[in-house]
Order: structure tokens, then C-alpha cells, then sequence
């Protein structure tokens, strides 16, 4: 599953051209969040972010996959999700408008209990 | 209840701030307007040698639609609200996702997230701020598309719009970003919607294949500028060819530079070698795998030793030349033996390709990736080069010309040795330019280490300046002095330009050193 919300694809600026009419004189406003939120996979999010750094052939930041034990899950998730949003030295803080809190809680929940520990590696 | 005091944007009284954040919430919903401290967080985080106090914001917008950000800034220019705007905030060592100072609002793209078009056809896309690299890529492969992207060295976590409204760099013959964006649809301070190039005319269907549209062209107006917020982006995409030779040519001696350019710049001029070259300095070359204390444990500058032992433990050169070929077998086949009998002739270079640059040591295989538009972070192991997550990117530009190169190279040295710090560096080939891109490493952690790590930064700007070298962007803590370095001719055009767009100085105050 995708974040990401997108017109069709469509040919020739289509869908730009619709805009263009859309906007014309551009002051209607439209109140509220026009875009209905997905909710990604842990393994998706963690394919797309964190694993550019993480995954172990890369080796920038340090393995996160490895499993915990059950009583370390909630001490565990907490530092992961300080970590995420706060960053820690070099790595960024990753906000909710890229990682939701529904996504972040999910990723937490499969990277403690090890569900990630054989998430594909990324090759391009 | 948290008994510290509450922040608010400069100059706005407490209700007012309040009427607005009010209003905000009628127009995104509540959900979108973020206020706690927990929630504007990951909006603090900066890399740069500044005082983390000095980059709070207020609270953060989080907006889906055009029609809502020009709601924004009417809002804004109702209660005199500053707001900073960020695409997908991945600015690192330039700013991050943090506002340009305390109090702002910070006004978060991220979640304009369509891909509006991709047209393989004519090879262009029209993007909101908020598409990440990754998202782009995927789609591409998604869709079996013959088409490349052009990442910088954050790519997956990066956008093409923010990326090029900074005027960022990447790696393909695509690399000068904003050479290949075309068209923007721009919020302007009162709330107004321009488009620009072809994109005024209605139903006009080559708003991103012509760039000049009619009249004063004005898209570079919104580049690393405060006089609008580009809301879609028409960019150009590289077709895939038929064949790929990444390459690497090595030099062993510091006094090298000075061929690597003059043998390169007419390649690069010609289009024998078409994409954004680096040349790597053994420091970074190296640092994107291993770490500093592996070879030097002092605090001062790395010395030459440790650096000739990095050499010949990892393979690496004192240069390494990382560029490609692209095009048919046979076309490369052509321009390989060019190459090869331009760097041939001094006898100093060591070219390869294959196996065998794979084999050396240093970045050949995320080089190789980056260089066809893939996405790969490998490039931030240099944040663990030294530990402690300090960053600034030094970036003055020079003229392609080996003397100019070596005189940068040396004074740069000269001025890290100075203050204890490393020369991590690469030059990026342009057509005839080089970013001279110098990764000012040292540990966030350790105040006195910050705070060399700041006056360093600052004699770099100036003593470069003197000599005639300016940069060619830089973070937020340095806007205002970089901006000084062009003059006050150029700043007064653009306080000129920002008091006619934005009379009430809304939109991100200070970015580039602009003000009111």
C-alpha cells in the first residue's frame, strides 16, 4: 500500500489543463483536508525511509529490524519513537506529516517484535 | 501544565496568535494545526552550529491543497503571522525541517503529495511539494516507464521541488535541477495563485515542455527566495538509454586537482562527458564507509599520515574521479576512448570501469547508483565520520579551471586546519562551473566544538569572498551573511522585490538574508 494520493496518470497535461480550469480566478476556497490519509505497511515505510540508512549493507545507521524481547517491547518502542521524532546526532527527526503516528505506532509494533528482521533488502 | 513560557511568532500579541491558530483550524481542521510541544518536535532539529533556541516554531501548518495555503497566507496577513515554509524538510545540514528563527509557523508541505502527471512521452512531470524522490521512483517502476530521476544525495527522503527551488545538485546529466524545471504554479502574500511560463494560458498543454512562456521570465523569482510558495512544479525527466558505464579515474597526488580539471572541463564542455561529475577527496571518498577514530584519534585536523594510510588501506585516491557514459554500446565505446586518451596522456590517471572500479575502495557502487537516478543514503556514513551529528555544507562556486580549483582547495584546508577540522570535500562538475561542496563535519554535542565549528563556517564565507568566491547556497543560521557577500546593489533589489510581493513580510522572513 502507497501513502501517496494521485490522479490517474494521464497524458499530454490532462489533468494539469483540468487544474488550469479548476483555478481560473484561483479564490474558492475549499476548507478541510481534501486528501483521504492511507495508512502504509510497517515494511513499506520502512522500505521507503528507514532502510536507505538501516539495512545492513549499508551499514549508515545502525541495524533497527533485530528483535526484542516481549518485556522490552514498550521500553524499546519508546526509544524508537523519541528517536524518530526527535532525531538523535545525525539522524533526522522524521515528522507526522511524512510518518503518521498510526504509521509510526505500526512500524514500532514490527520492528520490535522482529517482523522486519527479513524485509527485503533494497536493490535498485 | 508546562510552566515555560509560550512561543509566538515575532511581534504578535498572544490573542492574535490565538485568532489565528483558530482560524487555521477552520480551514485544514484541527488535526493539521500542530501546537504541542511533542508534535513540533521533529521541527527543531538542525545540524548547523546555531543555538537550537533560535529555531522554535510556534506551531506547524499542515496543508493538502492550493486552495488552503492561499487561505493560509490571507490568514497570515490578516494577524501578521511569519510563517516558514518546507517541502518535504530533508534539507540536512542546510536547515533541516527547523524555520528560519524562533516564533515562526512553520507551513508544511508534506502532505501535497500528488504525482498531477508524468508524460513518457515528452519525459516531464508535474509534481507537488510534498513527492518524495522514493515516491517518484517508485511510480516510474510502477508504471515500466523509461524514464530517470535526477536525486541529490538524500534522494529517497528528499523531493524533487524542494530540491530545486534550492537550486540543489544531482548526479546525471540532468544534475543543474533548475535547468530542468519548467513551469510553476505559485501561491503569492495575498492569497493569489499565479502560474508561470505557458501555464497562464487555459488548457494550454505545454506548460512543462517550454520554459519561457511570454514576457519576463520569472521562475527563477521563487528559488531560494521568499516571494511565493510554489505549490505544483513541471520538472524534466532523463530517458532511460540503451546503456550505462559509470566510471572512476584516480590520482594519487593533492596537486593532482589541477590536471583532473583542465583535462575535464573540455570532456564536460563538449558533452563527451555528459553528467554532473565529482571529484571526491580522499576524506570523503572514505568517510561514507569507515570512521575517523579507525585512523586518527586527535582533535586537531587529520594529518597527512593518517590520510596517506586511508589511501592505501581502502584503495582510494587522493582524487577520485566518479562520472558515466550514456547512450547506444557504440557511442559509448567512442566517447570511452576519448576519455581514455585525454586522462592517458600524462600518465597520473588510473581509469576503470567494471569489476575493477567495483573492486577498489570508496563510493563506486552508490556513485554508480546516484549517477542513474536510483535512490541510495550511502553518502550520510560521512555523518559518522566524526560522530555527534554537527554538518554544514561549504559550498563556493569557482570557475571550472584547475588553478582556481587548487587555490580553493588549498585555503580551504588552510582555514579547516585553523579551527581543527577536516577537509571532507568534493568538487561537482558543472558545464563550466564546480560547487566546491566541503562538508564542515563536528560533534553537535560538544558546545566548544560548536562553536568553532561556527567561526569557522564564518571565515570560510569571508576569507573565500575576499578572493572572489561566493557560495552558492547555504543554511539558516548563514543567509544573512552570505547575502552580504553579493553586495548591497543585489540585496536592495531584493528587499525591493519582497516589499512589492509580500508588503507585510509573511512569507518566510530571512531566507536568503531577505527582509522587509
Amino acid at each position: 500500500m502507497k501513502s501517496r494520493t494521485m490522479f490517474p496518470q494521464c497524458r499530454h497535461g490532462s489533468v494539469a489543463a483540468a487544474l488550469t480550469i479548476a483555478l481560473a480566478g484561483a479564490s474558492l476556497p475549499v476548507f478541510g483536508d481534501s486528501s483521504k490519509e492511507t495508512v502504509r505497511e510497517p515494511a513499506e515505510i520502512y522500505r521507503q525511509v528507514c532502510s536507505h540508512c538501516h539495512a545492513p549493507q549499508y551499514g549508515v545507521g545502525p541495524e533497527i529490524t533485530i528483535a526484542f524481547p516481549e518485556a522490552a517491547w514498550e521500553a524499546r518502542g519508546n526509544y524508537i519513537r523519541m528517536t524518530v521524532r526527535n532525531g538523535r546526532a545525525a539522524m533526522p527527526a522524521f515528522r507526522e506529516a511524512k510518518i503518521s503516528d498510526s504509521e509510526l505506532n505500526g512500524l514500532i509494533r514490527a520492528l520490535v517484535s522482529g517482523e522486519l528482521d527479513d524485509a527485503p533488502i533494497v536493490k535498485e | 501544565m508546562s510552566t515555560s513560557p509560550r512561543i509566538l511568532p515575532k511581534g504578535v500579541a498572544e490573542a492574535d496568535f490565538d485568532t489565528a491558530l483558530a482560524r487555521f483550524r477552520d480551514i485544514l481542521g484541527a488535526d493539521s494545526v500542530l501546537t504541542e510541544s511533542d508534535q513540533l518536535a521533529p521541527y527543531t532539529k538542525i545540524m548547523m552550529a546555531g543555538d537550537d533556541q533560535d529555531y522554535i516554531p510556534s506551531a506547524a501548518l499542515l496543508p493538502t491543497t492550493t486552495e488552503q495555503v492561499q487561505e493560509i497566507v490571507r490568514t497570515c496577513n490578516q494577524y501578521k503571522i511569519p510563517i516558514w515554509t518546507i517541502s518535504t524538510g530533508k534539507n540536512l545540514g542546510y536547515g533541516s525541517a527547523a524555520p528560519g528563527e524562533t516564533g515562526q509557523v512553520m507551513l508544511d508541505m508534506h502532505r501535497m503529495n500528488r504525482i498531477l502527471d508524468v508524460d513518457p512521452d515528452v519525459c516531464t512531470a508535474l509534481l507537488e511539494p510534498g513527492v518524495t524522490y522514493q515516491q517518484l521512483h517508485d511510480y516510474i517502476k510502477e508504471n515500466d516507464l523509461k524514464l530517470w530521476l535526477d536525486p541529490p544525495a538524500p534522494s529517497a527522503i528528499a523531493g524533487p521541488v524542494g530540491n530545486t527551488l534550492d537550486r540543489g545538485v544531482g548526479y546525471t546529466p540532468y544534475g543543474e535541477h533548475f535547468m530542468f524545471q519548467c513551469g510553476m504554479e505559485v501561491v503569492l502574500a495575498n492569497g493569489e495563485v499565479v502560474r508561470t511560463g505557458m501555464g497562464g494560458i487555459e488548457n494550454s498543454s505545454s506548460w512543462q515542455v517550454f520554459k519561457w512562456g511570454y514576457g519576463p521570465y520569472i521562475d527563477g523569482l521563487f528559488t531560494q527566495s521568499n516571494y511565493g510558495i510554489v505549490t505544483k512544479m513541471g520538472l524534466w525527466l532523463m530517458p532511460e538509454p540503451p546503456a550505462y558505464r559509470p566510471f572512476l579515474i584516480q590520482y594519487q597526488d593533492p596537486e593532482d586537482i589541477e590536471e583532473i580539471v583542465d583535462v575535464l572541463r573540455p570532456l564536460r564542455i563538449a558533452q563527451i562527458i555528459p553528467n554532473a561529475v565529482v571529484i571526491v577527496h580522499t576524506l570523503w571518498d572514505a568517510g561514507t564507509h569507515v570512521t575517523r577514530k579507525e585512523y586518527y584519534d586527535g582533535n586537531d585536523s587529520i594529518p597527512r599520515e593518517a590520510i596517506d594510510r586511508i589511501k592505501a588501506d581502502q584503495g582510494i585516491g587522493e582524487w577520485n574521479v566518479y562520472a558515466a557514459l550514456y547512450g547506444t554500446p557504440e557511442q559509448i565505446d567512442v566517447n570511452w576512448k576519448i576519455i581514455e586518451q585525454a586522462f592517458g596522456a600524462s600518465g597520473k590517471a588510473r581509469l576503470m570501469y567494471g569489476e575493477e572500479a567495483e573492486k577498489r575502495g570508496g563510493g563506486f557502487s552508490y556513485r554508480s547508483a546516484l549517477m542513474k537516478g536510483d535512490m541510495n543514503l550511502q553518502e550520510f556514513g560521512l555523518y559518522n565520520w566524526r560522530g555527534g551529528g554537527g554538518s554544514m555544507w561549504f559550498a563556493p562556486v569557482s570557475q571550472a579551471k584547475g588553478s582556481e580549483t587548487r587555490d580553493q582547495t588549498e585555503l580551504a584546508q588552510q582555514i579547516l586546519g585553523k579551527y581543527g577540522f577536516d577537509y571532507v570535500a568534493e568538487y561537482i562538475v558543472g558545464w563550466r562551473d564546480m560547487h566546491h561542496v566541503i562538508d564542515l563535519l563536528y560533534n553537535r554535542q560538544d558546545p566548544e566544538e560548536t562553536q568553532r565549528a561556527h567561526a569557522c563556517f564564518s571565515e570560510l564565507i569571508d576569507e573565500f569572498a575576499k578572493r572572489g568566491y561566493g557560495i552558492y547556497r547555504t543554511n539558516t543560521e548563514f543567509m544573512e551573511k552570505a547575502a552580504g557577500t553579493f553586495g548591497e546593489p543585489l540585496r536592495e533589489v531584493h528587499r525591493t522585490l519582497k516589499r512589492a510581493l509580500d508588503p507585510n513580510g509573511i512569507l518566510s522572513p530571512g531566507k536568503s538574508g531577505i527582509r522587509l
